[in-house]
């Protein structure tokens, strides 16, 4: 489903390269959970921008799903990431839409008929505990439902792989909590889970495969 | 889809707020000049049309040629570039001038003889009126012996049809450069359209969208702009054209002997709306690229 193959990415040029990774390989099957822990600059967040094609490694070889990522021309990126959902820090919800249209927004863009977006929608929103928030705008909402609205619209279009990139970074304890277990009960539903967090306890909490970085290395790949 | 991306186009406008209007506003100016110049243009080539039919040539005799007069109309007839020839005798030239001086033609009736020569009034063949032609055709009457004077030809229309020519440069020059400016302002506006949206299309490249969806809100919301003005200046030139056209028909039928002052035809009234949407769609096209 995804396989990293001695995978590399260096930023800048000259003097001031940085190094967010370095020969990195590793393989996840369909319907597995991995969580990518490391501290804060690890490079987490490069490894999963280069699997939704928003960052070509310098070196090696990136698959996911049937996609050769790293040789991915750029009007083949769009099916790439219909395939993915995305959530960050962040929740990036559009401040001018409700709860509901920032997930319908989605569906729409990808061209889906009314009827099915309304559907696709509503059961998403149900998913992540956020039915009765459909008319919310995201400035009514608290950060732990703002998440979930963000995972409903991730999950909406129904994609194969989830890849979430800190999304408690931001949250208490208990709102953690609560977005860890809708990611727990999305990856139960048969969606391959990447999450990126820098929180130890909740790896283990999870109590799944852990790949640990360390300066863009996988030095840990553990369960 | 398509109502998709038409509900994005017109949700960027109403974003856009006044810099939108003011787009709308310069592509309406621009292409109200060149409509306005298209429309003094299409009326000032209607005039020199039927001037164009009306030429005469008047070809003054030395002499009565009485009842020869037949004869020489026939030969005439014959020389190249001769619609028509007709003789007008000095008794009907005379009476033709107190036709013309109406209530003062008692005036006439005291000369001692008829000064007025015979003549023979000659109809250029239908589309030869050109200055060359013309030219051509007054030298063959000149040569001819029974002939003293030809008056007549097309100096003055063809000055009326440069005059014609001159208008539709100016109105195309003047129009093409606030076409210009109204680029500008709708790459702006849609610009400003884009910076708006930024976090949408960050949104929909992240979950798939093809480039099209993400980018053609963008042009629909230029060609929209371009539309909308074309439509304003055709509605006020419209507008104007109905409240002078009572006003000034009279003078001009006076001046130019034209009866009817017409409005631009249904081509013309396509073709202004088709340039608002060309500019419009450039203005989006440019900003289009910066998405």
């Amino acid at each position: 489903m995804i396989a990293l193959h001695r995978v590399s990415k260096t930023f800048g040029a000259g003097p001031v390269k940085v190094t967010a990774l370095s020969d990195v390989t590793f393989r996840m099957s369909k319907g597995e959970f991995a969580v990518v822990r490391g501290r804060s600059g690890a490079g987490k967040t490069t490894l999963l921008r280069l699997l939704y094609r928003d960052e070509v490694p310098t070196d090696g070889e990136v698959e996911v799903g049937a996609h050769d990522v790293t040789s991915l021309a750029r009007s083949e990126i769009p099916e790439l990431r219909r395939s993915i959902g995305v959530v960050f820090q962040d929740a990036k919800l559009l401040p001018g839409r409700t709860v509901y249209e920032n997930v319908a927004f989605v569906l729409r863009v990808l061209g889906m008929p009314r009827r099915e977006i309304t559907q696709r929608a509503f059961s998403a929103l149900k998913a992540v505990g956020l039915s009765t928030r459909a008319q919310a705008y995201p400035w009514q909402l608290s950060q732990g439902e703002a998440q979930r609205a963000s995972l409903a619209r991730a999950i909406a279009k129904q994609p194969a792989i989830l890849l979430a990139d800190e999304p408690t970074g931001n949250l208490d304890e208990d709102m953690a909590a609560e977005v860890f277990q809708v990611i727990a009960d999305i990856w139960r539903g048969g969606t391959t889970v990447l999450l990126a967090t820098h929180q130890l306890g909740v790896a283990r909490k999870l109590g799944r495969r852990t790949l640990t970085l360390d300066a863009g290395r996988l030095v840990k790949d553990e369960g | 889809m398509i109502g998709f991306l038409i509900g994005e186009a017109v949700r960027d406008l109403a974003r856009a707020g006044r810099v939108a209007v003011a787009a709308v506003a310069l592509i309406a100016l621009s292409l109200g000049i060149v409509g306005a110049f298209w429309l003094l243009s299409t009326n000032l080539g209607a005039a020199v049309a039927q001037w164009r039919e009306g030429v005469r040539v008047i070809a003054y005799l030395r002499d009565d040629p009485g009842p020869a007069a037949g004869r020489l109309v026939d030969r005439v007839r014959r020389l190249e570039g001769v619609g028509d020839a007709r003789y007008v005798s000095k008794a009907e030239a005379l009476n033709r001038l107190k036709g013309g001086l109406g209530a003062r033609a008692s005036v006439a009736e005291t000369l001692p003889e008829n000064p007025l020569p015979a003549s023979i009034e000659v109809t250029p063949t239908s589309g030869v009126a050109t200055p060359e032609t013309m030219r051509g055709l007054v030298e063959r009457l000149a040569a001819m012996p029974e002939v003293e004077d030809v008056h007549g030809g097309t100096a003055w229309i063809e000055r009326a049809s440069h005059w014609q020519r001159l208008l539709q440069i100016v109105g195309v020059g003047i129009g093409l450069l606030l076409g210009l400016a109204a680029v500008v302002t709708i790459t702006t506006a849609t610009t400003l359209a884009l910076h708006a949206r930024r976090e949408e299309i960050e949104i929909m490249r992240l979950v798939g969208a093809s480039e099209a969806v993400i980018r053609l809100p963008l042009l629909l919301q230029g060609v929209a702009q371009g539309l909308l003005g074309a439509g304003v200046a055709v509605l006020v030139l419209f507008g104007v054209h109905r409240v002078l056209q009572p006003l000034m028909e009279p003078l001009a039928a006076l001046t130019f002997g034209l009866p009817h002052i017409a409005f631009l035809s249904g081509a013309a009234v396509a073709g202004l709306l088709a340039a608002g949407a060309l500019l419009g769609g450039l203005g989006g096209l440019v900003a289009k690229g910066r998405a």
